[in-house]
Parts: structure tokens; C-alpha cells; sequence
């Protein structure tokens, strides 16, 4: 598994929530959890489309027992960041794209493309991606507790 | 645009509504309509579940058909019995609905919908909000006159591979005109979900029937898992149906279902298929 570079979430917190987090993809996309890699992208690699994606955030609540804002991952990737700050006219800025960039750090630099459009912003997501969702949205859970 | 709050509209009149929460409702099925297939009782509370959803985000928004987790059969609706529909809202946002509910008739449960989700798209695409709204009032107040769903005609299908107990594959014309698309919807014609669900299911009862566990028996569908409506497919276009046989035992027979256009997954579903008693 390749280092993980967002400092906040430890490689054995998503150690821990991988191989639930990759059946529930293969249940998803109807595909071998074999193929299910931490850093495949889920579009290009797996055939994954925006209805997946709604499928996957709606199976990893009820396995996790969490609850997951649609759009949190770019919500979490902005922070506090503002709207026009990140993306103007469906372009993501340099700072947006940097945010992404520190945000998304499982995934290679090579896939950032210059200039990218704020709806290719999933091209960008591999499981490792909502492993971390998941062990956000765990401590989200701790922490109401 | 006769068809229009008829040809496919399946709630008769809502009883109750706890906004966010729950919405009940009925629906009678016309004494004239010679089929009502299983599929339809299923679209019944979808409807339900999406008037909910529609009044919630006040009519800006509507569901199309996405994710359903599981649809499970008890029994069939016959013409003029009277469908009592319940949907229960799990979620519901401008993205977004999740649901689950029921259909019953004289009490005894004959559907059941778990995990569903409805993406939401904009209203102005699909109907004019204004009447939809008008709509929701008929459906609050005194009620849509039942007997507006005139049936719907068998859809051409032609088999082009069957391999006994194992796959059977086939072509459906999807019709370029049926009253349904009127309804179905107003500004953008789209063959219902369901319906296509329906062809498939067909072709899953028929690829059972001539397997041994079940030949004594007439194989009826009890179960349906992980729709999912990845596309929406227009009037008069050609799909290629199959039905894969994943595993059969004494009891139940469960396939893989796909629809596909120009060799692209455009649906897919798991079924179960049991006997008859």
C-alpha cells in the first residue's frame, strides 16, 4: 500500500477498514473484490459511474452504520476554502487543485490534470479514497458519542 | 397529452403524509386491465415514495428510477383489488431519495422495497412543476378517478440465444410510441424502469422453466436484488436482454440480469426465481 500522505488518517486506520470497504465496492460494481486495489481509480479502472458512486456512499452507511454527506469528499478536500477560492467556472484553481493534491494524497500527481474540471473530480477517486471517507465518518460517530 | 396524471400513474389518492418521514396511500387497479404485471405493484410505491419526495423539496426536484436494494414478491395484484401503499423515507435531499415501503391488499403484504434510492434531477426537464403541484393536491384531496391506467401491450422480445439451464438472451424493441410516455414523462419521454425490469424478469421465468427443479411447478419471481438503472433508455430504442443462471438448488433458481445498448450495461439486476405451490 502506498504511503499515506494525509497525516490525520494512519495506514493502519485504513488497513483496518479495507477489506470491508473493497467487498462493498465489488457489490457495488458487480466485479471480482480481487480487482478491488487501494489505489485503482474507480471510474477509469473499474468502470464506475456517477449512479455507482451514489450506490457505494448508500452501502458504505449501512455496512459502517455511519452516515455520509453526498459531496463530502470534495467538501472535506475545500475545507475552509471558499466556493470561488476553489473552482471558478467549473474549473478547479491552482489552490484548489494544491488542496486536492494534499487532500487526495493516495493518488498518484500524475493524475492531476491542468486544468481540471471540478465534475472530473471523481475521475480522481480510488478505494483508498472512501477508505478514508469511512474512517472520517467513524470519528465523526466517536466523537457525537 | 392525453396520457398525462393516467397512462402510467399508479397512486389513486394519498391518506396520509408526515412530511420527511412516511407517506401512505392507495391505488386500485382497473377491473379493465387484462395484465398488471408484478413490476408494476413496485412502481406503485416508487411513485408513492417520489410524491414524498417531490412535495418535500417542493416540487423543484423529482426521483428517477436508480437503486433498489431488494424488491421482494409475496403475492400478485389482480385487476380491481385495491393496492394499500406505504413508503418510508430514509433520506431525501436535491440529490437524493432513500427509501423503503410496501404494497398490501386486504392486509396481506404482497410487495416489499428495501434500500432504495431515487437521484434526484430537476423537475423543469421532466413536467411543468405547476401541474404537478395541481397534481399532489388532487392525490391529498379528493382523489385521482382510478381507472386511468389502461394496461400496457406485451413488448416485442425475440430470443437470439438460449442455452438450456444456463443463459438465455434476447432483443426488446422498445415501442417509439405507447401511451406510457406520455406520463412517463411529459417533456422527456423515458421507457419506464420498471417495464424493463418486467422483460427481464420474463426472460428469467422463461430461461427457468424448462429447468429440472422447477418443472413441476410454475416458477414465479420472488425476489429481485441491486437494480440498478445506470441510463435512461428513450422510446424506439433496441435493447439486448440476459439472463445468466448463477446458481439452482431444489428450491430457488437466482440469475444475473443485464440490459445492455450497443454492448454497454445499461441495467442490471440479480433475481430469484422459485416454484409455484
Amino acid at each position: 500500500m502506498r504511503e499515506v500522505r494525509d497525516q490525520s488518517i494512519s495506514r493502519q486506520e485504513i488497513e483496518a477498514v479495507f477489506p470491508k470497504v473493497a467487498q462493498v465496492i465489488a457489490d457495488a460494481l458487480g466485479c471480482d473484490v480481487e480487482d478491488v486495489k487501494p489505489q485503482v481509480p474507480l471510474i477509469e479502472g473499474l468502470d464506475a459511474e456517477s449512479i455507482d458512486f451514489l450506490d457505494l456512499v448508500f452501502r458504505l452507511e449501512r455496512s459502517f452504520g455511519v452516515k455520509i454527506p453526498r459531496g463530502k469528499i470534495v467538501e472535506d478536500a475545500r475545507g475552509d476554502m471558499s466556493e470561488a477560492d476553489f473552482e471558478q467556472q467549473g474549473i478547479v484553481t491552482e489552490a484548489g487543485l494544491a488542496r486536492l493534491r494534499e487532500f487526495l494524497g493516495e493518488v498518484p500527481a500524475d493524475r492531476f490534470k491542468t486544468p481540471m474540471k471540478a465534475a472530473d473530480i471523481p475521475r480522481l477517486f480510488t478505494p483508498e479514497t472512501f477508505c478514508k471517507v469511512v474512517v472520517r465518518a467513524q470519528r465523526s460517530v466517536a466523537a457525537a458519542a | 397529452m392525453d396520457g398525462r396524471f393516467r397512462a402510467f400513474s399508479f397512486v389513486d389518492r394519498i391518506t396520509r403524509l408526515d412530511p420527511g418521514h412516511r407517506i401512505e396511500g392507495q391505488y386500485t387497479v382497473p377491473a379493465s386491465a387484462s395484465r398488471f404485471p408484478p413490476a408494476l405493484m413496485a412502481e406503485a410505491v416508487g411513485q408513492l415514495a417520489a410524491w414524498a419526495a417531490m412535495s418535500q423539496l417542493d416540487f423543484t426536484h423529482r426521483p428517477v428510477a436508480g437503486l433498489a436494494g431488494e424488491t421482494r414478491y409475496h403475492g400478485a395484484a389482480m385487476p380491481g383489488q385495491t393496492l394499500q401503499l406505504a413508503a418510508f423515507i430514509e433520506q431525501c435531499d436535491q440529490e437524493a431519495i432513500a427509501y423503503g415501503g410496501t404494497a398490501s391488499i386486504d392486509g396481506q403484504r404482497v410487495v416489499e422495497l428495501v434500500h432504495c434510492v431515487g437521484p434526484m434531477l430537476p423537475m423543469v426537464d421532466f413536467d411543468a412543476p405547476v401541474a404537478v403541484r395541481a397534481d399532489f393536491a388532487t392525490l391529498l384531496g379528493p382523489g385521482a378517478p382510478s381507472g386511468r391506467f389502461a394496461g400496457v401491450d406485451a413488448l416485442l422480445v425475440q430470443t437470439i440465444e438460449h442455452s438450456a439451464g444456463k443463459r438465455l438472451r434476447a432483443e426488446l424493441q422498445v415501442p417509439s410510441a405507447a401511451p406510457y410516455f406520455d406520463d412517463h414523462f411529459p417533456r422527456r419521454p423515458v421507457f419506464p424502469g420498471t417495464l424493463l425490469m418486467d422483460s427481464l424478469s420474463a426472460l428469467a421465468l422463461e430461461l427457468a422453466s424448462d429447468m429440472p427443479s422447477l418443472r413441476d411447478g410454475r416458477p414465479v419471481v420472488t425476489s429481485v436484488r441491486d437494480v440498478k438503472i445506470r441510463t435512461f433508455t428513450a422510446p424506439g430504442q433496441r435493447l439486448e436482454l440476459v439472463a445468466d443462471v448463477e446458481s439452482s438448488s431444489a428450491d430457488v433458481i437466482r440469475m444475473k440480469l443485464a440490459a445492455r445498448i450497443a454492448g454497454k450495461t445499461i441495467a442490471s439486476a440479480r433475481i430469484d426465481v422459485a416454484r409455484s405451490h
